[in-house]
Order: C-alpha cells, then structure tokens, then sequence
C-alpha cells in the first residue's frame, strides 16, 4: 500500500504543549477570579490582577488555542492533502519556537511589558516572535496544500488558509508601533484611530483564531468522528465565503458608543446581525449531519463534545449580535456580561471542539485506546457545568449591575453610586470562581485521562483500525 | 474552481478580508484625528503625566477601568461631559478599556485633591470600603528615570523643557501616575459648564429634622465624605467639619456642586434628597454628637 | 433627492447582492449540485 509516512511527531507534540499551556491558562484564571472577591491576594508587583489578567488571556489564546491550531491543522492538512507535510525542519523548529514565545510572552507580561491592547498585550519583541512563529506556520501548511495529492480542497482547508491570512492581517496592522527601548513602544496610531485598529483587529481576532480554525476542526472531526459526511458542501460554501467576507466590518461593535464615527459603529452593528446566517449555516450543517445519527450522542463522547460545541457556537453567535446592537450595548457593555459572553465561546465552544480533537487523535497517535471513556464523559460534564455556572451567574451579575448603572431617581438623579453597585457583585463572582474550579478539575480530569492513555492504554486491536483509524 | 487551486483561494480570500477591512479600518484615516475634530485646550501630556500614563499601562489598569464617557444620560450623570475624539489625540495607545469592574475614570482629573489620589492608592480600602483594587503604595518607592521619560518625550513629539526633565529625579511613580489621572479629562472645561445653577429660592425641606432621623443620615455621610473629612467630622484630607457655619442654602450648594478648585467633589449625582440630608447631618448632627461625647 | 453618496451607497450594496445571488446561483445550478459534493465522501478515505 502506498499510505504516505505522514509526520504523527510533530502533532503529537503540539498537543502536550498547548494542553500544558491550556491548564495554566484555567489555573490564572482561577487565580485572577479569586483575586476580584479578595483584593489583599494581589502580590505586587508582579502578581496583581493588572498583569495577570493578560496572561489569562494569552496563555488561553496563544498557548491553548493556537496550539491545537497547530496540532490539529498538521494532522488534518497532511490526511487532506494524503501528502507528509512539506517540511518536518521546520516544524520542528515551530514547536519549538512556539514554546519559546510563550515563554517569553509569560515572562515579558509578568514584569509589565505590556501594549495594553487587549489580545495584543505583547511588547514588540515578542511580537516579531509570533510573527516568525505565523509565518513558519503558514509557509508549511500553504506548501502542503500546493503539493497535494488530493485535487479537491475539502471545506477544512479553506477555514485554515483563511485563519492564516487573516491572523497575519490583522496581527502586523495592530503590531504597528514605535519602540523606545526593548521593553516599551508607542502605538503608531493615536487615540480614536487607535481605537479603531485595535477592535478591528480584537474582533477578527476572534474570527480567525477562535471561529474559523475551530470549524475546520468541527468540519473535520465530525465526519470522522461519526462516520458519516457532512450534511452539505453546497452550505458550507455559501456559509465560508459569507462568514470572511462579514466578520471584518464589525469590530466597532466593541466601541458602540464611543468617539468612533457613528457610521462605522452602524456598519459594525449591521454586519454584526448578518453574521447569525453564514454561523448558523455552520451550526445547521452540523446538525444535519447527525439525521439518522442522533443515537451517537448518547454511544459516542466524541460527537457529545462536537454537537454540544456547535451548540454553544450558536448560541454565542446568537447573542454576539444581540450585543452588538446600539441600545442593547448602551446596557450591558461595560458589565460582567461581557466576560460572561466570551466564556461561553472560549469554554464551551472552543475548548469542547478542541477537547474532541485532542480525544479523535491521542488514541491513534499512539495506537493505543482511550484509557477511559466514562473520564471523558466525567470531563464533559465538569466542563459543561463549570462554564454554565461560570456564565449564567455573571450574565445574572451584569443585567442586576446595569439596572442600578441605569437607575434614576424622580428628580433626575442617581438612585446608586458606583461602589453600591460593585458590592453587589461579590456574591456572583464568588459563584464564577466556583464554576471556574469545577472547569479546572474538569481539565484535569482530562489530562489524567491523557497521561493514563499514553502510560498504560492498551494498543489499539487490529479490527479497530478502521480507515479513519490508522495512524 | 477555486477548490482546486490554493493560489487563486488565497487571493480571493485576501480580497474578500480586505474589503471590509479598508471600509471600516482604512477609510476612517482620512476623518479620523484631523482638523475637524481638533480641540485646542486639548494639550500634550507634561513628562512626569506621560511616564504616569505608562504606569498605567505597565500595571494594566486598562483590564478594570475604562475612559471613555457615553453619551447617555446616566454614563453623563455618574461621570460627567461625554467624551469627545479630539481629547484623544495625544493617546497612544489609547486606554478606553472595555470592562468597568471599577469606575470609568475620562473625568477623573480635578475630582479629587492629590492628597485623596495618595491615600486611596496606597490603601483603596481606608477610602472606598467594599473596593477590591488592589494596594499601589509601593510605585512610591520607585525612582523615575529622566532619561527614559525625555525619550519617550523626543518620540511622542511632545513639547517639554530641561526643567521639567530634571524634576523627575525626586519624583517617584506614585507622583507620575496621580499626574497623570489628574490630568484626565480636564483639558476641556466641562466641570464648570455642567455646574448646576441654582435659581429661585431654595428651603430645606428637612428643617427642625429630629436627631433619630438623622442618625439614619450618617451612613451617607459614611459612604461619600468620611473618607476626606473624617469619620467624626475632624477632617483630614478635606478640612474639619465641626461647627460648620454656612447657611442651610450656601451649604447644600456646596455639596450638589462642589469646590472645582478646592479638590472638594460634586455630589450632585446622589440626588437632591440625599444632599439635604448629608447638610442637615452635619450641620444639626454634629452639635449633638459633641453633647455626647 | 439622491446625491453622489447615496447613489455610491446603493450601487455598492446591490452590487455585493448580485455578487452573493451569483455565488448561490453558481453553487446550487444543476451542473454543480452533485459535482461539488464529492469531496465530503472522498475525505471520509483520506487516509
């Protein structure tokens, strides 16, 4: 048989790093959510919600996310293509690199060298490494694809060429600036220009690291997982093409009300709307393609995790636009709603479809069976409910903190002061500390899990080998 | 056709990211920051507000505080004038934050004495109860580097002069980052525009109030002044209370708008009925709690 | 009373519906509707 001798190492690597780099993401942010309810847990100068806040965000962006990106894109392009991937050298020396920018990047926000650009903290030189880091990224991925096997590009692909050129887009605009020593540099554009820049890049940041890399993994590993294909290719065209075309005017959703000319924020909040039909097609899609499969749910903890992601998926493009719309912003920005909002994209769609491909491609990495499968369903559930009450408290938090925002007496004045509003929201950030540790012990549940399949898993047996199970 | 050529897939996906981009991204450039929008009281930041604002930065008190007001009725009322683009023009980065986990702070400047800014820094909670920033007092042991400010200064293309430089060196970071929030937001002279006048005759409508009732009253005296004039109206930052003698009219003028050159905040957002019983509390309360003592 | 920007406005945005309709045009025709949905079988064999 001519199987290509496909490179396993290299996705095999990327998954122990971004899991290592996943866990400290959740662990800082049950440190940070700990700190919110007790101030005096703050040790300046290092350990202070101010510079641990950015680490939170970036170990979940850049360490966890990012690194399943790697992983899953390197074993997806190379079954796509039926091709190894077009250099080994070099991702090697991406992983490697990959790990070293984290680093650097922990390190750098640690002792305050910081942009203050949210999802874009990084000072210049750690910038310049994650633009190296892209660029070996993207140089491997598009080279494989040139040299495949296979004519067609399956949907997959598309989503991941799209990532890489929007991810390089946006990231060297946002970088822009001036440095004035190793350590600090000033932002090429200045104030509401500044604004501008940073959210159209903060919003497409999610777009192409956080939406369009998770449905190629969706579009992949359901398929594979169920067996069956995807309901339709006719959909995802429609839906892909839409969903890239729309997702970059509706950044100044974020600044609905700001200093920012008014039509841009009219434009972001249209295509803000819009944007529910090519999501949704996603989420149809996948629905549709478990008719007839509906029982795997219930018999396969692969699909449990993809099905109930897509969900979430649509959920968050659901009330994403509401957000975006002026009058229901002028309420709840600025609350915990908003925190509430990207967890439930971070936790429960992103993390459930990257859980799901870690699960499909640790067993035949290794040619050895899941160590338990009742684990991962314990890990489902922890998951689930952590992010449930981790969201559903602080939405609770943010609609009670904007009421007593907005409250006026008869006489036209405040019924509230700032701080009779903040005390208020102890008891539900104490609640989001608690879902918080439960989606901490889920995580590592699954990586007991994890550790257990590669130490002690029994090999695969033979039959199980089908055709999506060879490694 | 395009599934089978990844050349032609990635130009197509770059045009297709790049119209909306240039749309909303580009264009706004030719607007955005010019002479239309222009300010003139608007100034650059002084080096010592600048190093402050880097403070800021490096201490990421963007992650809970925002600065920009909106224009809507209680943002206006809690925070004062609604922000303007032009007062932007000297931010790089810019700091508009996206959560509010502790107030906005785009008017903060001219709020509150300097004194209060120290206070509250070192130990937000002897100011604020129930607060959870947490405690800055150390920034005072750090020196400030000339050097480093004057270039940063060389680069923003800010005017300074050898003097303010050379001050730097017994400044340390506390100085810097209470420069710098003093200078939030009081480039435009929205304080005295949004002063209230007061026309017609006023009454109190809590004349010959009990001192039961008043009791009650203390707890808003608690929350919004002890903080400056003490807990027993001895005063500390803010001057002592004890036997105030204004007029029942001159002083609740004083507490709904406050002493904009004197550090004393208006309080006018906590409603006429709440600033007749805070002028009330002082003036007929503390004789009485003199008796007790 | 349409000036140069509003008629700018319209053009664009009927213009990117006919772009649209023509996608969707293209993608369900007849000639394409069984072709294009090879490949969600073919990557089910991709090893």
């Amino acid at each position: 048989m001519d199987t290509p001798q496909y490179n396993t190492d290299i996705v095999r690597s990327f998954i122990l790093w971004s899991v290592i780099w996943g866990l400290v993401a959740v662990l800082v942010g049950v440190i940070v959510s700990v700190q919110m309810t007790n101030p005096e847990l703050n040790f300046p100068p290092y350990f202070t919600f101010g510079r641990l806040r950015p680490i939170h965000t970036n170990a979940g962006i850049y360490g966890w996310a990012v690194g399943v990106i790697f992983a899953t894109f390197y074993y997806i392009v190379q079954r796509l293509c039926k091709i190894r991937i077009w250099s080994d050298k070099l991702a090697t020396f991406q992983l490697w690199f990959f790990n070293a920018t984290i680093i650097a990047a922990a390190v750098s926000l640690l002792l305050g060298y910081t942009t203050s650009k949210e999802y874009h903290e990084l000072e210049w030189p750690v910038d310049i490494m994650v633009v190296v880091l892209w660029v070996a990224f993207s140089i491997n991925i598009i080279m494989t694809i040139i040299k495949r096997k296979e004519e067609q590009m399956y949907i997959s692909l598309w989503y991941m060429m799209a990532a890489i050129i929007g991810v390089a887009i946006l990231y060297l605009v946002n970088a822009a600036a001036i440095p004035v020593s190793l350590f600090k540099s000033y932002s090429l554009y200045a104030g509401t220009n500044d604004a501008n820049v940073q959210w159209w890049f903060g919003h497409n940041a999610v777009a192409m690291v956080l939406t369009a890399p998770p449905l190629a993994m969706f579009y992949y590993f359901l398929p594979k997982s169920t067996g069956v294909p995807i309901y339709s290719h006719k959909i995802s065209i429609i839906s892909f093409w839409s969903l890239i075309f729309m997702y970059l005017w509706t950044g100044a959703h974020h600044l609905l009300w700001t200093p920012v000319p008014d039509w841009i924020q009219t434009l972001a909040m249209a295509f803000s709307l819009m944007l529910i039909a090519p999501s949704w097609g996603s989420v149809i899609n996948g629905y549709l393609s478990m008719k007839g499969q509906w029982h795997q749910m219930r018999d396969n903890y692969l699909v449990k995790f993809l099905i109930i992601g897509i969900t979430f998926y649509g959920l968050q493009t659901l009330q994403g636009p509401m957000q975006a719309i002026r009058s229901f912003s002028a309420f709840i920005h600025y609350t915990d709603w908003v925190p509430a909002h990207i967890h439930m994209g971070t936790m429960g769609w992103v993390s459930m479809i990257a859980f799901a491909s870690i699960y499909f491609l640790v067993p035949r990495i290794y040619n050895k069976e899941l160590y338990s499968v009742p684990l991962a369903n314990l890990h489902f559930w922890l998951i689930l409910t952590g992010q449930l009450i981790w969201s559903i408290s602080l939405w609770i938090a943010g609609v009670l903190q904007a009421g007593m925002w907005n409250a006026i007496n008869p006489d036209g004045s405040l019924t509230y002061t700032f701080m009779e509003t903040m005390v208020e929201m102890y008891p539900y950030w104490w609640a989001r500390t608690i879902g918080g540790v439960i989606f901490l012990t889920g995580v590592l549940v699954f990586i007991y899990n994890l550790v257990k399949t590669i130490r002690s898993g029994e090999k695969l047996a033979p039959s199980a080998v089908t055709a999506e199970g060879r490694a | 056709m395009w599934e089978k050529r990844p050349v032609l897939f990635l130009i197509l996906a770059t045009v297709v990211i790049m119209i909306g981009t240039t749309i909303t991204m580009i264009v706004p450039f030719l607007s955005v920051n010019t002479e239309a929008d222009r300010i003139d009281s608007v100034k650059p930041y002084t080096p010592l507000q600048q190093e402050g604002r880097d403070i800021y930065i490096r201490e990421g008190c963007n992650n809970c505080h925002t600065q920009t007001v909106r224009p809507l009725v209680s943002e206006v009322l809690r925070y004062g004038e609604y922000s303007k683009s032009g007062e932007f023009v000297y931010d790089r980065p810019f700091l508009w934050g996206s959560k509010r986990t502790g107030p906005d702070l785009a008017r903060l400047g001219g709020k509150y004495p300097d004194a209060w800014h120290y206070k509250h820094m070192a130990a937000p909670r002897t100011m604020i109860p129930g607060s959870n920033m947490p405690d800055y007092g150390w920034l005072s042991d750090n020196p400030l580097d000339p050097q480093m400010v004057q270039r940063k200064m060389e680069i923003l293309d800010f005017p300074y002069n050898a003097d303010q430089i050379s001050a730097l060196i017994d400044k340390n970071e506390m100085d810097a980052i209470v420069a710098y929030l003093q200078k939030l937001g009081s480039d435009i002279p929205w304080r005295k525009a949004a002063e209230t006048t007061i026309v017609g005759e006023i009454t109190n409508p809590y004349a010959g109030a009990s001192h039961a009732d008043m009791e009650g009253w203390e707890k808003i005296y608690k929350s919004n002044c002890s903080a400056c004039h003490g807990e027993h109206h001895e005063g500390d930052i803010g001057p002592e209370l004890i036997g105030v003698n204004y007029e029942d009219d001159e002083l609740f003028q004083i507490i709904f708008n406050g002493i904009s050159d004197g550090g004393m905040p208006a309080f006018g957002s906590l409603g006429t009925d709440k600033v007749w019983k805070i002028t009330n509390f002082l003036k007929y309360y503390n004789e009485e709690e003199g008796h007790k003592e | 009373m349409m000036d140069l920007g509003s008629l700018l406005y319209l053009g664009v945005t009927f213009g990117l519906f006919a772009i649209f309709a023509w996608i969707v045009i293209k993608t369900y025709s007849r000639k394409n509707r069984d072709k294009n949905e090879v490949a969600k079988y073919r990557m089910l064999n991709d090893d």
